[in-house]
Protein backbone atom coordinates (compact mmCIF):
# COMPACT_ATOMS: atom_id res chain seq x y z
CA UNK A 1 0.00 0.00 0.00
CA UNK A 2 1.56 3.57 -1.02
CA UNK A 3 2.21 5.92 1.60
CA UNK A 4 1.36 9.61 2.53
CA UNK A 5 4.79 10.61 0.54
CA UNK A 6 3.48 9.91 -2.70
CA UNK A 7 -0.60 11.51 -2.01
CA UNK A 8 -1.19 14.35 -3.47
CA UNK A 9 -3.21 15.27 -0.83
CA UNK A 10 -0.31 15.48 1.64
CA UNK A 11 1.24 18.70 1.99
CA UNK A 12 4.78 18.45 3.42
CA UNK A 13 7.20 20.87 2.35
CA UNK A 14 8.19 22.65 5.29
CA UNK A 15 7.29 26.62 3.84
CA UNK A 16 3.42 24.62 3.51
CA UNK A 17 3.78 23.37 7.01
CA UNK A 18 5.12 26.83 8.45
CA UNK A 19 1.86 28.48 6.39
CA UNK A 20 -0.50 26.33 7.99
CA UNK A 21 1.06 26.64 11.73
CA UNK A 22 0.99 30.26 12.94
CA UNK A 23 3.74 30.08 15.55
CA UNK A 24 5.64 27.23 14.43
CA UNK A 25 8.66 28.93 13.08
CA UNK A 26 8.58 31.35 16.36
CA UNK A 27 10.47 28.74 18.60
CA UNK A 28 10.91 25.76 16.08
CA UNK A 29 10.85 24.84 12.73
CA UNK A 30 9.46 23.34 9.61
CA UNK A 31 12.72 22.27 9.08
CA UNK A 32 13.80 20.29 11.94
CA UNK A 33 14.88 17.16 12.13
CA UNK A 34 12.23 16.35 14.73
CA UNK A 35 9.91 16.66 12.20
CA UNK A 36 10.90 14.14 9.66
CA UNK A 37 8.82 14.10 6.82
CA UNK A 38 5.76 14.77 8.75
CA UNK A 39 2.72 16.93 6.71
CA UNK A 40 -0.55 17.67 6.46
CA UNK A 41 -3.17 15.05 4.70
CA UNK A 42 -5.78 17.45 2.97
CA UNK A 43 -8.31 14.76 2.69
CA UNK A 44 -8.59 14.01 6.93
CA UNK A 45 -7.47 17.74 7.57
CA UNK A 46 -4.81 15.66 10.07
CA UNK A 47 -1.11 16.31 10.86
CA UNK A 48 0.75 12.62 9.51
CA UNK A 49 3.56 10.79 9.59
CA UNK A 50 5.15 10.47 5.81
CA UNK A 51 4.82 6.50 6.52
CA UNK A 52 1.35 6.70 7.13
CA UNK A 53 -1.53 5.27 4.65
CA UNK A 54 -5.40 5.12 3.64
CA UNK A 55 -7.64 4.54 2.07
CA UNK A 56 -8.30 7.50 -0.04
CA UNK A 57 -4.49 7.24 -1.27
CA UNK A 58 -4.58 8.85 -4.89
CA UNK A 59 -1.22 9.60 -6.93
CA UNK A 60 0.41 12.84 -6.85
CA UNK A 61 0.64 12.21 -10.46
CA UNK A 62 -2.84 11.12 -11.01
CA UNK A 63 -6.01 13.33 -10.52
CA UNK A 64 -7.98 12.64 -7.80
CA UNK A 65 -10.26 10.29 -7.07
CA UNK A 66 -11.75 10.55 -3.77
CA UNK A 67 -13.93 12.92 -2.13
CA UNK A 68 -12.63 14.88 0.68
CA UNK A 69 -14.21 13.76 4.41
CA UNK A 70 -15.80 16.04 7.05
CA UNK B 1 -3.89 31.44 8.14
CA UNK B 2 -2.90 29.63 4.69
CA UNK B 3 -5.56 27.27 4.10
CA UNK B 4 -3.46 24.60 2.20
CA UNK B 5 -6.44 21.58 2.44
CA UNK B 6 -7.98 24.14 -0.49
CA UNK B 7 -5.64 23.25 -2.95
CA UNK B 8 -3.08 20.59 -3.78
CA UNK B 9 0.39 20.50 -2.97
CA UNK B 10 2.30 23.55 -4.57
CA UNK B 11 5.65 21.75 -4.53
CA UNK B 12 6.63 18.61 -4.75
CA UNK B 13 7.04 15.99 -1.25
CA UNK B 14 10.71 16.01 -0.96
CA UNK B 15 12.62 12.34 -1.18
CA UNK B 16 13.84 10.77 2.36
CA UNK B 17 17.41 9.71 1.76
CA UNK B 18 20.48 9.04 3.98
CA UNK B 19 22.25 11.65 2.09
CA UNK B 20 19.36 14.23 0.97
CA UNK B 21 18.83 14.49 4.85
CA UNK B 22 22.54 15.77 5.50
CA UNK B 23 21.57 18.93 3.62
CA UNK B 24 17.44 19.69 4.02
CA UNK B 25 17.70 19.94 7.49
CA UNK B 26 18.35 22.81 9.66
CA UNK B 27 19.63 20.88 12.12
CA UNK B 28 22.37 19.73 10.04
CA UNK B 29 23.19 22.71 8.81
CA UNK B 30 23.68 23.84 12.10
CA UNK B 31 26.68 21.28 12.31
CA UNK B 32 28.15 21.79 9.39
CA UNK B 33 28.23 26.00 10.19
CA UNK B 34 29.16 25.23 13.85
CA UNK B 35 31.60 22.28 13.28
CA UNK B 36 33.34 24.44 10.54
CA UNK B 37 33.98 27.63 12.73
CA UNK B 38 34.97 25.43 15.39
CA UNK B 39 37.36 23.06 12.89
CA UNK B 40 38.60 26.69 11.49
CA UNK B 41 39.27 28.14 15.05
CA UNK B 42 41.69 24.76 15.48
CA UNK B 43 43.25 25.03 12.62
CA UNK B 44 44.33 28.67 13.30
CA UNK B 45 45.09 27.93 16.48
CA UNK B 46 47.56 25.10 15.94
CA UNK B 47 49.48 27.18 13.52
CA UNK B 48 49.76 30.11 15.73
CA UNK B 49 46.93 32.15 14.59
CA UNK B 50 43.41 33.17 15.91
CA UNK B 51 39.50 33.70 14.84
CA UNK B 52 39.40 36.30 17.27
CA UNK B 53 39.95 39.06 14.55
CA UNK B 54 37.02 37.96 12.61
CA UNK B 55 34.81 37.00 16.24
CA UNK B 56 34.61 40.52 16.88
CA UNK B 57 32.31 41.62 20.10
CA UNK B 58 31.62 45.17 21.13
CA UNK B 59 33.52 46.14 24.76
CA UNK B 60 32.40 47.68 27.40
CA UNK B 61 31.53 51.77 26.92
CA UNK B 62 30.28 54.52 29.04
CA UNK B 63 29.15 57.52 26.48
CA UNK B 64 27.67 57.31 22.54
CA UNK B 65 31.35 58.46 21.49
CA UNK B 66 33.03 55.33 23.00
CA UNK B 67 30.42 53.56 20.59
CA UNK B 68 31.39 55.64 17.64
CA UNK B 69 35.10 54.91 18.03
CA UNK B 70 34.67 51.19 18.50
CA UNK B 71 32.55 51.20 14.93
CA UNK B 72 35.03 52.92 13.38
CA UNK B 73 38.17 51.19 14.74
CA UNK B 74 36.82 47.37 14.09
CA UNK B 75 34.50 48.48 10.78
CA UNK B 76 36.59 45.83 8.83
CA UNK B 77 36.16 43.05 11.61
CA UNK B 78 32.46 43.87 11.68
CA UNK B 79 31.99 43.96 7.79
CA UNK B 80 34.08 40.78 7.62
CA UNK B 81 31.94 38.82 10.55
CA UNK B 82 28.78 39.84 8.07
CA UNK B 83 30.28 38.61 5.13
CA UNK B 84 31.26 35.42 6.99
CA UNK B 85 27.52 34.87 8.51
CA UNK B 86 25.98 35.51 5.34
CA UNK B 87 27.55 33.39 3.60
CA UNK B 88 27.56 30.52 6.17
CA UNK B 89 23.61 30.85 6.95
CA UNK B 90 23.00 32.40 3.26
CA UNK B 91 23.86 28.77 2.05
CA UNK B 92 22.50 26.89 5.03
CA UNK B 93 18.94 28.82 3.77
CA UNK B 94 19.43 28.19 -0.33
CA UNK B 95 20.19 24.71 0.10
CA UNK B 96 16.66 24.52 2.60
CA UNK B 97 14.46 26.59 -0.53
CA UNK B 98 14.73 30.03 1.17
CA UNK B 99 15.70 32.42 -1.81
CA UNK B 100 18.96 33.75 -1.41
CA UNK B 101 18.23 37.01 -3.09
CA UNK B 102 15.77 37.24 -0.48
CA UNK B 103 17.64 36.11 2.23
CA UNK B 104 20.48 38.38 2.45
CA UNK B 105 18.73 41.86 2.61
CA UNK B 106 16.85 40.30 5.33
CA UNK B 107 19.91 39.16 7.07
CA UNK B 108 21.58 42.33 6.47
CA UNK B 109 18.94 44.11 9.06
CA UNK B 110 18.86 41.18 11.21
CA UNK B 111 22.27 41.49 11.63
CA UNK B 112 22.57 45.18 12.09
CA UNK B 113 19.55 45.00 14.58
CA UNK B 114 20.91 42.55 16.49
CA UNK B 115 24.47 44.92 16.85
CA UNK B 116 22.72 47.53 18.14
CA UNK B 117 21.45 45.29 20.82
CA UNK B 118 24.47 43.73 21.84
CA UNK B 119 26.12 47.23 22.09
CA UNK B 120 22.87 48.23 24.21
CA UNK B 121 23.84 44.70 26.51
CA UNK B 122 27.55 46.32 27.20
CA UNK B 123 27.11 50.00 28.24
CA UNK B 124 27.98 50.48 31.77
CA UNK B 125 24.25 50.92 32.94
CA UNK B 126 22.49 48.30 31.37
CA UNK B 127 22.14 46.34 34.32
CA UNK B 128 21.19 48.74 36.47
CA UNK B 129 18.52 49.35 33.58
CA UNK B 130 17.76 45.77 33.36
CA UNK B 131 18.72 46.07 29.90
CA UNK B 132 19.73 42.41 29.60
CA UNK B 133 20.32 41.61 25.56
CA UNK B 134 18.24 38.57 25.53
CA UNK B 135 15.18 40.50 26.71
CA UNK B 136 16.16 43.87 25.23
CA UNK B 137 16.12 42.13 21.67
CA UNK B 138 12.52 39.96 22.73
CA UNK B 139 10.92 43.04 24.27
CA UNK B 140 12.02 44.91 21.16
CA UNK B 141 10.99 42.30 18.04
CA UNK B 142 7.07 41.62 20.15
CA UNK B 143 6.56 45.29 20.07
CA UNK B 144 7.22 45.59 16.80
CA UNK B 145 5.51 42.77 15.31
CA UNK B 146 2.17 43.21 17.51
CA UNK B 147 2.10 46.77 16.75
CA UNK B 148 3.27 48.31 13.68
CA UNK B 149 3.98 45.09 12.04
CA UNK B 150 7.48 43.71 10.30
CA UNK B 151 7.75 43.92 6.87
CA UNK B 152 7.27 40.57 5.02
CA UNK B 153 10.27 41.23 3.45
CA UNK B 154 12.46 40.79 6.42
CA UNK B 155 10.64 36.77 7.05
CA UNK B 156 13.10 34.77 5.24
CA UNK B 157 16.23 35.79 8.14
CA UNK B 158 13.66 35.18 10.88
CA UNK B 159 15.33 31.87 11.64
CA UNK B 160 14.62 31.30 15.27
CA UNK B 161 15.72 27.39 15.67
CA UNK B 162 18.68 27.44 12.64
CA UNK B 163 20.66 30.11 14.76
CA UNK B 164 20.11 28.71 18.06
CA UNK B 165 21.08 25.47 16.92
CA UNK B 166 24.13 26.81 15.58
CA UNK B 167 24.61 28.70 18.73
CA UNK B 168 24.51 25.54 20.82
CA UNK B 169 26.81 23.87 18.39
CA UNK B 170 29.24 26.22 19.26
CA UNK B 171 28.74 26.26 23.07
CA UNK B 172 29.97 22.90 22.77
CA UNK B 173 33.03 23.71 22.22
CA UNK B 174 33.26 25.98 25.70
CA UNK B 175 31.81 23.21 27.53
CA UNK B 176 34.80 20.52 28.67
CA UNK B 177 33.24 17.18 27.58
CA UNK B 178 34.26 15.43 30.94
CA UNK B 179 31.65 18.31 32.64
CA UNK B 180 29.03 17.05 30.36
CA UNK B 181 29.84 13.15 30.94
CA UNK B 182 29.44 14.40 35.00
CA UNK B 183 26.63 16.52 34.77
CA UNK B 184 24.50 14.81 31.67
CA UNK B 185 23.15 11.68 34.06
CA UNK B 186 21.91 13.85 36.74
CA UNK B 187 20.38 16.13 33.99
CA UNK B 188 18.56 13.12 32.49
CA UNK B 189 17.31 11.90 35.91
CA UNK B 190 15.90 15.20 36.83
CA UNK B 191 14.77 15.96 33.19
CA UNK B 192 13.00 12.54 33.62
CA UNK B 193 11.27 12.88 36.51
CA UNK B 194 9.68 16.45 35.44
CA UNK B 195 8.72 15.43 32.01
CA UNK B 196 7.01 12.24 32.97
CA UNK B 197 4.96 14.31 35.87
CA UNK B 198 4.52 17.33 33.37
CA UNK B 199 3.14 15.09 30.45
CA UNK B 200 1.08 12.94 32.90
CA UNK B 201 -0.53 16.02 34.38
CA UNK B 202 -1.01 17.93 31.39
CA UNK B 203 -2.90 14.39 29.43
CA UNK B 204 -5.26 13.27 32.38
CA UNK B 205 -5.95 16.54 32.64
CA UNK B 206 -6.70 17.00 29.24
CA UNK B 207 -8.72 13.75 28.97
CA UNK B 208 -10.85 14.67 31.65
CA UNK B 209 -11.70 17.74 30.64
CA UNK B 210 -13.12 15.67 27.47
CA UNK B 211 -10.19 16.76 25.08
CA UNK B 212 -9.27 14.08 22.46
CA UNK B 213 -6.55 11.69 22.88
CA UNK B 214 -4.24 12.52 20.67
CA UNK B 215 -4.52 16.44 21.35
CA UNK B 216 -3.89 15.38 24.65
CA UNK B 217 -0.66 13.61 24.02
CA UNK B 218 0.73 16.64 21.80
CA UNK B 219 -0.28 19.24 24.26
CA UNK B 220 1.90 16.93 26.88
CA UNK B 221 4.62 16.65 25.06
CA UNK B 222 4.88 20.00 24.25
CA UNK B 223 4.70 21.24 27.61
CA UNK B 224 6.79 18.39 29.28
CA UNK B 225 9.40 17.62 26.13
CA UNK B 226 10.97 20.08 23.79
CA UNK B 227 7.95 22.46 23.21
CA UNK B 228 6.77 23.06 19.75
CA UNK B 229 8.96 20.66 18.65
CA UNK B 230 7.71 18.35 21.06
CA UNK B 231 4.33 19.36 19.71
CA UNK B 232 4.87 18.98 15.55
CA UNK B 233 7.07 15.23 15.98
CA UNK B 234 4.40 13.83 18.43
CA UNK B 235 1.25 15.43 16.81
CA UNK B 236 2.87 13.75 13.31
CA UNK B 237 3.90 10.62 14.91
CA UNK B 238 -0.15 9.79 16.50
CA UNK B 239 -1.97 11.51 13.65
CA UNK B 240 -3.23 14.58 15.42
CA UNK B 241 -5.92 17.01 13.86
CA UNK B 242 -4.31 20.12 11.99
CA UNK B 243 -6.10 22.64 14.14
CA UNK B 244 -4.98 20.63 17.42
CA UNK B 245 -1.33 20.83 16.48
CA UNK B 246 -2.42 24.92 16.17
CA UNK B 247 -3.47 24.80 19.54
CA UNK B 248 -0.90 23.24 21.38
CA UNK B 249 1.71 25.38 19.04
CA UNK B 250 -0.39 28.69 20.27
CA UNK B 251 -0.13 27.23 23.70
CA UNK B 252 3.18 26.95 24.29
CA UNK B 253 4.43 29.65 22.52
CA UNK B 254 2.85 32.05 24.43
CA UNK B 255 3.78 30.12 27.61
CA UNK B 256 7.52 29.89 26.59
CA UNK B 257 7.82 33.59 25.85
CA UNK B 258 5.76 34.67 29.39
CA UNK B 259 8.43 32.14 30.79
CA UNK B 260 11.46 33.83 29.38
CA UNK B 261 10.67 37.07 31.69
CA UNK B 262 9.05 35.30 34.48
CA UNK B 263 11.71 32.40 35.41
CA UNK B 264 14.72 34.97 35.77
CA UNK B 265 12.33 37.47 38.06
CA UNK B 266 11.44 34.81 39.76
CA UNK B 267 14.76 33.16 40.08
CA UNK B 268 16.42 36.74 41.02
CA UNK B 269 14.03 37.03 43.87
CA UNK B 270 15.05 34.05 45.67
CA UNK B 271 18.91 34.71 44.72
CA UNK B 272 19.34 31.83 43.70
CA UNK B 273 22.53 30.84 41.78
CA UNK B 274 23.79 30.88 38.22
CA UNK B 275 23.84 26.90 38.19
CA UNK B 276 20.40 26.48 39.96
CA UNK B 277 18.56 29.02 38.04
CA UNK B 278 20.07 27.15 35.46
CA UNK B 279 19.01 23.90 35.89
CA UNK B 280 15.52 25.62 36.85
CA UNK B 281 14.72 27.31 33.83
CA UNK B 282 16.17 23.78 31.79
CA UNK B 283 13.54 21.95 33.45
CA UNK B 284 10.72 24.79 33.11
CA UNK B 285 11.07 26.40 29.84
CA UNK B 286 9.64 24.57 26.77
CA UNK B 287 11.76 25.66 23.74
CA UNK B 288 15.41 25.83 23.80
CA UNK B 289 15.52 29.46 22.30
CA UNK B 290 13.07 30.58 25.07
CA UNK B 291 15.55 28.79 27.46
CA UNK B 292 18.92 30.26 26.33
CA UNK B 293 17.30 33.44 26.45
CA UNK B 294 15.82 33.12 30.45
CA UNK B 295 19.01 31.49 31.06
CA UNK B 296 21.50 33.96 29.18
CA UNK B 297 19.35 36.77 30.83
CA UNK B 298 19.84 35.21 34.57
CA UNK B 299 23.78 34.69 33.73
CA UNK B 300 24.09 38.56 33.22
CA UNK B 301 22.72 39.06 36.69
CA UNK B 302 26.08 37.32 37.81
CA UNK B 303 28.18 39.92 39.72
CA UNK B 304 25.80 42.96 38.67
CA UNK B 305 23.06 41.75 40.82
CA UNK B 306 23.89 41.44 44.85
CA UNK B 307 23.15 38.01 46.13
CA UNK B 308 23.58 36.18 42.77
CA UNK B 309 26.39 33.80 43.08
CA UNK B 310 27.85 31.48 40.62
CA UNK B 311 30.07 32.08 37.53
CA UNK B 312 27.85 34.30 34.30
CA UNK B 313 28.00 30.63 31.80
CA UNK B 314 26.57 28.27 34.56
CA UNK B 315 23.24 29.25 33.76
CA UNK B 316 23.01 28.49 30.15
CA UNK B 317 25.86 25.37 31.38
CA UNK B 318 23.34 23.52 33.21
CA UNK B 319 19.93 25.21 31.37
CA UNK B 320 21.68 23.24 28.12
CA UNK B 321 22.97 19.97 29.87
CA UNK B 322 19.03 19.91 31.12
CA UNK B 323 17.08 20.79 28.45
CA UNK B 324 19.31 19.33 25.48
CA UNK B 325 20.90 16.30 27.06
CA UNK B 326 17.85 15.83 29.89
CA UNK B 327 15.11 16.86 27.67
CA UNK B 328 15.54 17.17 23.79
CA UNK B 329 17.48 13.97 22.97
CA UNK B 330 14.63 11.83 23.72
CA UNK B 331 11.64 13.40 21.50
CA UNK B 332 12.13 10.01 19.55
CA UNK B 333 11.73 7.88 22.29
CA UNK B 334 8.39 9.60 22.92
CA UNK B 335 7.01 9.89 19.60
CA UNK B 336 7.73 5.91 18.99
CA UNK B 337 5.64 5.27 22.48
CA UNK B 338 3.05 7.36 21.69
CA UNK B 339 2.68 6.73 17.99
CA UNK B 340 2.36 2.83 19.20
CA UNK B 341 -0.08 3.43 21.46
CA UNK B 342 -1.82 5.63 19.04
CA UNK B 343 -1.73 2.72 16.13
CA UNK B 344 -2.89 0.05 18.68
CA UNK B 345 -5.22 1.46 21.31
CA UNK B 346 -6.81 5.26 20.30
CA UNK B 347 -9.92 4.86 17.61
CA UNK B 348 -9.12 4.77 14.40
CA UNK B 349 -9.13 8.00 12.20
CA UNK B 350 -9.13 6.33 9.00
CA UNK B 351 -5.28 7.31 8.47
CA UNK B 352 -3.27 3.86 9.50
CA UNK B 353 0.14 4.86 10.86
CA UNK B 354 3.09 2.71 10.66
CA UNK B 355 5.47 2.84 13.18
CA UNK B 356 8.95 1.23 13.74
CA UNK B 357 12.10 2.25 16.01
CA UNK B 358 13.42 3.94 13.11
CA UNK B 359 10.86 6.74 14.27
CA UNK B 360 13.91 7.44 17.45
CA UNK B 361 16.48 7.96 15.41
CA UNK B 362 14.42 9.91 12.49
CA UNK B 363 12.96 12.42 14.68
CA UNK B 364 16.29 12.66 16.73
CA UNK B 365 17.77 16.40 16.97
CA UNK B 366 20.86 15.77 15.10
CA UNK B 367 22.08 19.53 15.93
CA UNK B 368 22.67 17.58 19.63
CA UNK B 369 25.44 15.41 18.30
CA UNK B 370 27.47 18.65 16.82
CA UNK B 371 27.01 20.10 19.94
CA UNK B 372 28.46 16.63 22.03
CA UNK B 373 31.73 16.71 18.60
CA UNK B 374 32.70 20.13 19.59
CA UNK B 375 33.23 19.63 23.00
CA UNK B 376 35.28 16.30 22.01
CA UNK B 377 37.18 18.27 19.46
CA UNK B 378 38.38 21.51 22.16
CA UNK B 379 38.72 18.11 24.70
CA UNK B 380 41.27 16.58 22.51
CA UNK B 381 42.92 19.80 21.78
CA UNK B 382 43.39 20.55 25.57
CA UNK B 383 45.09 17.55 26.48
CA UNK B 384 48.42 18.67 25.93
CA UNK B 385 47.71 21.55 27.88
CA UNK B 386 48.35 22.05 31.64
CA UNK B 387 45.49 23.98 33.31
CA UNK B 388 47.61 27.38 34.01
CA UNK B 389 48.27 26.76 29.84
CA UNK B 390 44.64 26.46 28.82
CA UNK B 391 43.74 29.43 30.69
CA UNK B 392 46.57 31.49 29.43
CA UNK B 393 46.21 30.06 25.74
CA UNK B 394 43.44 28.15 25.10
CA UNK B 395 40.40 30.30 26.29
CA UNK B 396 41.52 33.47 24.82
CA UNK B 397 42.89 32.06 21.51
CA UNK B 398 40.49 29.74 20.17
CA UNK B 399 37.58 29.44 23.17
CA UNK B 400 36.43 33.11 23.59
CA UNK B 401 36.44 33.87 20.23
CA UNK B 402 33.92 31.28 19.63
CA UNK B 403 31.75 32.33 22.48
CA UNK B 404 31.68 35.57 20.87
CA UNK B 405 30.16 34.08 17.66
CA UNK B 406 28.01 31.88 19.72
CA UNK B 407 26.59 35.27 21.47
CA UNK B 408 26.20 36.66 17.94
CA UNK B 409 24.45 33.70 17.45
CA UNK B 410 21.98 33.57 19.98
CA UNK B 411 21.23 37.05 19.71
CA UNK B 412 19.97 36.54 16.13
CA UNK B 413 17.98 34.35 17.34
CA UNK B 414 16.42 36.23 20.33
CA UNK B 415 15.43 38.90 18.06
CA UNK B 416 14.12 36.75 15.66
CA UNK B 417 11.43 35.58 18.62
CA UNK B 418 10.26 38.65 19.31
CA UNK B 419 9.82 39.37 15.16
CA UNK B 420 8.14 36.09 14.48
CA UNK B 421 5.86 36.07 17.97
CA UNK B 422 2.94 37.62 15.96
CA UNK B 423 0.31 37.18 18.33
CA UNK B 424 -3.24 38.21 16.10
CA UNK B 425 -2.40 35.30 13.82
CA UNK B 426 -2.45 32.52 16.38
CA UNK B 427 -5.16 29.96 16.72
CA UNK B 428 -8.30 30.74 19.23
CA UNK B 429 -7.51 27.88 21.70
CA UNK B 430 -10.46 27.10 23.74
CA UNK B 431 -10.92 26.79 27.78
CA UNK B 432 -10.00 23.20 28.08
CA UNK B 433 -6.68 23.25 26.49
CA UNK B 434 -5.63 26.23 28.21
CA UNK B 435 -6.72 24.99 31.72
CA UNK B 436 -4.89 21.38 30.54
CA UNK B 437 -1.43 23.24 29.50
CA UNK B 438 -2.04 25.44 32.13
CA UNK B 439 -2.20 22.93 35.42
CA UNK B 440 0.83 21.16 33.67
CA UNK B 441 3.05 24.50 33.85
CA UNK B 442 1.83 25.23 37.32
CA UNK B 443 3.51 21.47 38.03
CA UNK B 444 6.32 21.69 36.04
CA UNK B 445 7.66 24.83 37.61
CA UNK B 446 6.87 23.29 40.84
CA UNK B 447 8.73 20.12 40.18
CA UNK B 448 11.50 21.54 38.45
CA UNK B 449 12.00 24.00 41.58
CA UNK B 450 12.07 21.48 44.13
CA UNK B 451 14.45 19.14 42.36
CA UNK B 452 16.67 22.22 41.24
CA UNK B 453 16.70 23.75 44.73
CA UNK B 454 16.78 20.63 47.13
CA UNK B 455 17.14 17.45 45.50
CA UNK B 456 19.85 18.05 43.06
CA UNK B 457 20.77 21.62 44.39
CA UNK B 458 24.03 21.06 46.21
CA UNK B 459 25.16 19.32 42.84
CA UNK B 460 24.28 22.47 40.57
CA UNK B 461 25.66 24.92 43.04
CA UNK B 462 28.98 23.15 42.47
CA UNK B 463 28.47 23.73 38.74
CA UNK B 464 28.45 26.87 38.80
CA UNK B 465 31.18 27.35 40.65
Amino acid sequence: MNSCTDCRHFAQAPADVEAAFPGLWSLSSAYASVRADDGICTVHDRYVAASSVCAQYADAGRASTCTRQS
Amino acid sequence: MVEIADHPPARPAAVTSLWGELFRKEDWWAIWIGLGLVAVAVSLFASGGSLKWIAVAPQKWSHAADVALQLRQHAPQYAALFVLWAASFGIGAATLGIKLSRYLPAFLVLYIGTGAIYFLGLWDQSAHYNLEPPLVALGLGLLLSNTVGVPRWLDPALRVEFYIKTGIVLLGAGLPLTLIAWAGPVAIVQAAIVSLTTFGVIYVSAVRLGLDRRLAATLGTGGAVCGVSGAIAVGGAVGAKKEHVSIAISLVVVWAVVMIFVLPLAARSLGLSTGVAGAWIGTSEFADAAGIAAAQTYGGYAGNVPGISGGADAAVTAFTLMKVIGRDMWIGVWAFVLSLIATTRWENTGVQGRTGVGEIWRRFPKFVLGFLLASAVIAVLSRGYSYAEYKKDVIPGLVAPLQALRTWAFTFAFLSIGLTTRLREFVAVGARPFYAFTIGVVVNVAVGFVLSTRVFGEFWNRLGQ
